[in-house]
């Protein structure tokens, strides 16, 4: 069985009056059981050139690809402050944004797994965006 | 100005080949490089099974598009135990015991608030959010 483990640390020794140092690890298992995940769509790099929402826009997940919970990880690789990727939900009407990731950020979701997710970059600076899935391949 | 860091590093062996992938990222203010959040709401929160919370309000006014982060980690032990995570009215994600996520949220309109709900059984939360600022609820009392 693989060992999968995300490790998150958020660090500060100035934000609070003590040091503020926050670590958890999990082991990315399937659900309600202690059974290690087993695929990934390994780390993907893919250049964002849609400015807005539509059929353009950077496909990174599609609906149901995985079984719930895939792990979806993403970072923004662009440097300048400003060029940002959104990254919503292609699935839902609206299309409703989840995140904003703006030069450098990264995110984590353990996801439902069951929404398309697309990116676009507003300001037009084709940003690179780096992301993988992690979970059960159905 | 507040220097404030998040990393993240995944590791595994399910590829042929050890695979591990580390970033970190410093939280400024939105535009800026110079300026760190300075900012910070942090809890523990008990959430029962079948109750239903606001985490984090999109107010549209002070934190609107702005550089708020958020993490959330089921504390719980039982591995059955989950909460959902919706924004805008949509699950973006499922906290089973020990999950944990992060994301840079962009409160992008006043139906974009991040709440919580438990199943199963009482999950055990812990929470962050890093932010520029938010408007406090109005007060009642007169003194």
């Amino acid at each position: 069985m693989a060992t999968t483990t995300a490790l998150i640390s958020i660090n500060s020794t100035d934000l609070l009056s003590d040091e503020l140092a926050l670590t958890t690890t999990t082991t990315l298992t399937k659900v309600g059981t202690s059974t290690g995940v087993e695929y990934t769509t390994g780390l993907s790099r893919k250049k964002v050139n849609a400015t807005a929402k539509g059929s353009t826009a950077t496909t990174i997940y599609t609906a149901d690809d995985f079984a719930a919970i895939p792990y979806l990880y993403l970072k923004n690789t662009n440097t300048t402050v400003g060029n940002k990727i959104f990254i919503y939900d292609d699935s839902t009407s609206g299309d409703p944004t989840w995140l904003q990731l703006d030069a450098g950020d990264w995110g984590f979701i353990p996801m439902h797994g069951d929404k398309t997710l697309r990116a676009y970059a507003p300001n037009g600076s084709d940003p690179i965006l780096e992301f993988m899935v992690i979970g059960t391949d159905q | 100005m507040a220097t404030t860091t998040a990393a993240v590093t995944l590791t595994s062996d399910l590829l042929s080949d050890n695979m591990s992938v580390s970033t970190s990222t410093t939280c400024m203010k939105a535009g800026t490089t110079a300026d760190g959040l300075d900012m910070m709401d942090m809890s523990h929160l008990e959430i029962a099974s079948g109750t239903n919370w606001d985490l984090a309000r999109a107010d549209n006014a002070l934190n609107k598009d702005k550089a708020n982060k958020v993490y959330i980690c089921n504390n719980s032990t039982d591995e059955t135990y989950y909460v959902k995570i919706t924004l805008d009215a949509t699950v973006i994600g499922s906290l089973y015991a020990g999950d944990w996520m992060f994301i840079p949220w962009g409160a992008e309109d006043a139906t974009a608030d991040i709440e919580i709900i438990g199943y199963i059984g009482t999950n055990k939360i812990s929470y962050a959010y890093f932010h520029e600022g938010k408007t406090l609820f109005e007060q009642g009392d007169t003194v």
